[in-house]
């Protein structure tokens, strides 16, 4: 059984057909990569599948139940964890305080143990009670995967959480990935950095101007034209 | 744990000091202590929903209404019911009306909750002066009773239930991370699974309700009442500008501004018998507070956290964008 299924899934905004019927299936255990130029797509199918945005066509599938049109926290529920492209924090509370926000509607009696677990693994620590929006970039790129990891998704859409992050953090954040990944966890992850999803990914989908334009293994996709076209040809 | 001991005896000497008032103060300084009760718990109520949640009610006073007149109705000669009962019902009364409004104006962003909270305000208000079982403009008179520390203390468990419920609702346990959490970002308390929609609604029922309670026994304590005097929109204005001044969104804030607002109204109005220079006072507050204090007065105390919840909030309501998310756009 797969974990996601996309059938044909579009949205435009106004005049820009931001996804153009894309589909695909992941299976369970599978790191999936999704890279392509800025603009081709990529959050947007990530706001499609939690529900952030509705489909104008489509359908999208978790663990074979259709969850078109769902409202993002029932989605969420399901055991779909994501983080944003751009943090979004909850600003006025600390960084401990983001973390157990992440648990009330999960095993609330242990969160504060497992709070102190996650900043402790995410070397968040010593920042423990200041506010998050006086964190850098890069540490708040890490406490919105911080509160993925507080609850225990099946499915975990990452969007480049590695971006402005130190390359040490990286270890730590692919590390946290293998693990999770090895104990079932299901991924896809946006990323432009070229060398981490050769290392991390299974499958990559190549998106361009909305649409899947090849998948396959890092070395096929790398030999593929449409992909040289894409990031080649136009430039990225 | 060490500071929890502290905490509960401070509380328990607060209370005591508090229940002991009736006993220290003359009969003026008594109805301005019951006076300052009532403020800090309406104030407390607002905080809940515009501190805590986010959303600006610009209509609180209706339900500091809906509560004055249950109490005025239902007490009065017709159906002569006791005190008690008409505090529930004013309480049920308007967290179902409460409800009503949230559930279609909390699904968008701040500023349509904030004209809508204000309209609905407007409307009972002028209801109220036409309608026959309101007793129009004339109003209601209710049963004398003529014990100001039966008030007081009636003031007092009310303001103390209000403040220990906040305390533990908002404080210590999941409801106040979730409603946080949607005042801070809906999309992403969304992506953790909160029901964003419901915590908000649970939270204005909640700040609506408590000044029902406050209208009854006001409405009680004053034995007669009008359209303006319990649904006037200065009783908003006073709440609002009360939580600004002492702190929104901080615990303490609405007593804080409760008590010194409450104190300086009452100054005016020995010195010069008027008002009109407490609503020019009002103004130069939120002016004073937006620009120089924005977590009111309680940052004043060392190691406050700056919340600073008024610019945002500004901003929120100047703006009109809608909520990013699947609400907004529901089959
Ligand atoms: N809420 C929105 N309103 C209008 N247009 C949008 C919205 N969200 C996305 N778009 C448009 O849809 C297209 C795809 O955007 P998207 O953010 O999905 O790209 P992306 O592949 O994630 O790019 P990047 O690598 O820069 O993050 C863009 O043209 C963008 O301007
Ligand atoms: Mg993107």
């Amino acid at each position: 059984m797969s974990v996601l299924e996309l059938d044909q899934v579009s949205r435009a905004f106004g005049g820009i057909q931001a996804v153009d019927g894309v589909s695909l299936t992941v299976a369970p255990g599978e790191i999936v990569g999704i890279i392509g130029p800025n603009g081709s797509g990529k959050s947007t199918l990530f706001n499609l599948i939690t529900g952030v945005y509705r489909p104008d066509t489509g359908r999208v599938l978790f663990q074979s139940l259709d969850i078109t049109g769902w409202r993002p926290y029932r989605i969420a529920r399901l055991g779909v964890g994501r983080t944003f492209q751009i943090p979004t924090l909850f600003q006025h509370l600390t960084a401990y305080e983001n973390l157990l926000a992440a648990a009330v509607e999960g095993d609330w009696r242990h969160a504060p143990r497992r709070a102190e677990e996650v900043l402790r693994l995410l070397t968040l620590d010593h920042v423990r009670d200041e506010r998050a929006d006086n964190l850098s970039g890069g540490q708040q790129k890490l406490l919105e995967l911080g509160r993925v990891l507080m609850r225990s998704p099946s499915l975990i859409l990452l969007d480049e959480v590695t971006a402005g992050v130190h390359p040490r953090l990286r270890e730590v954040i692919l590390d946290a990935v293998r693990e999770l990944r090895d104990a079932g966890t299901t991924f896809l992850v946006i990323e432009h950095d070229m060398e981490l999803v050769r290392t991390i990914c299974d499958r990559i989908v190549v998106m361009d101007f909305g649409q899947v334009v090849a998948t396959g293994t890092f070395d096929e996709i790398a030999a593929d034209p449409h992909v040289m076209e894409a990031y080649l040809g136009r430039g990225v | 744990m060490s500071a929890a001991i502290p905490r509960i005896t401070l509380a328990v000497l607060g209370l005591a000091v508090l229940a002991s008032l009736p006993y220290l103060l003359d009969p003026y300084w008594l109805r301005i202590a019951t006076g300052i009760l009532m403020w800090a718990g309406l104030a407390c109520a607002w905080n809940i929903i515009g501190g805590y949640g986010g959303y600006i009610s610009f209509g609180h006073s209706a339900f500091f209404g809906i509560g004055a007149y249950a109490a005025g109705i239902l007490m009065g000669a017709r159906y002569g019911l006791p005190f008690g009962v008409a505090l529930l019902v004013g309480m049920v009364a308007a967290s179902i009306v409460a409800a009503l409004i949230g559930w279609p104006t909390l699904r968008l962003r701040g500023a349509y909750f904030a004209i809508a909270t204000w309209a609905f305000a407007e409307m009972l208000l002028q209801l109220a002066t036409i309608l026959e079982i309101t007793g129009g403009t004339a109003g209601l008179t209710l049963p004398p009773l003529l014990d100001e520390r039966f008030f007081f203390y009636a003031m007092l468990v009310a303001a103390v239930v209000t403040y220990g419920a906040s305390y533990v609702l908002l404080e210590r346990s999941r409801f106040g991370y979730r409603l946080k959490a949607v005042r801070d970002s809906e999309v992403a308390a969304e992506s953790l699974g909160i029901n964003t929609t419901l915590v908000k609604i649970q939270a204005f029922v909640l700040s609506a309700a408590i000044p029902a309670v406050f209208g009854g026994i006001y409405a009680y304590w004053i034995t007669f009442i009008n359209p303006t005097s319990v649904l006037g929109a200065d009783i908003t204005d006073q709440m609002v500008v009360m939580v600004l001044l002492g702190g929104l969104g901080h615990f303490w804030g609405p007593a804080i501004g409760a008590v010194s607002m409450y104190l300086v109204n009452r100054l005016i109005w020995t010195q010069w018998a008027n008002t009109t220079a407490y609503i020019a006072i009002l103004g130069a507050v939120i002016a004073v507070v937006v620009l120089f204090l924005p977590d009111g007065l309680v940052s004043l105390w060392p190691g406050t956290r700056r919340l600073r919840l008024v610019r945002a909030l500004a901003r929120q309501v100047g703006r009109q964008a809608p909520r990013t998310g699947a609400a907004e756009e529901k089959p």
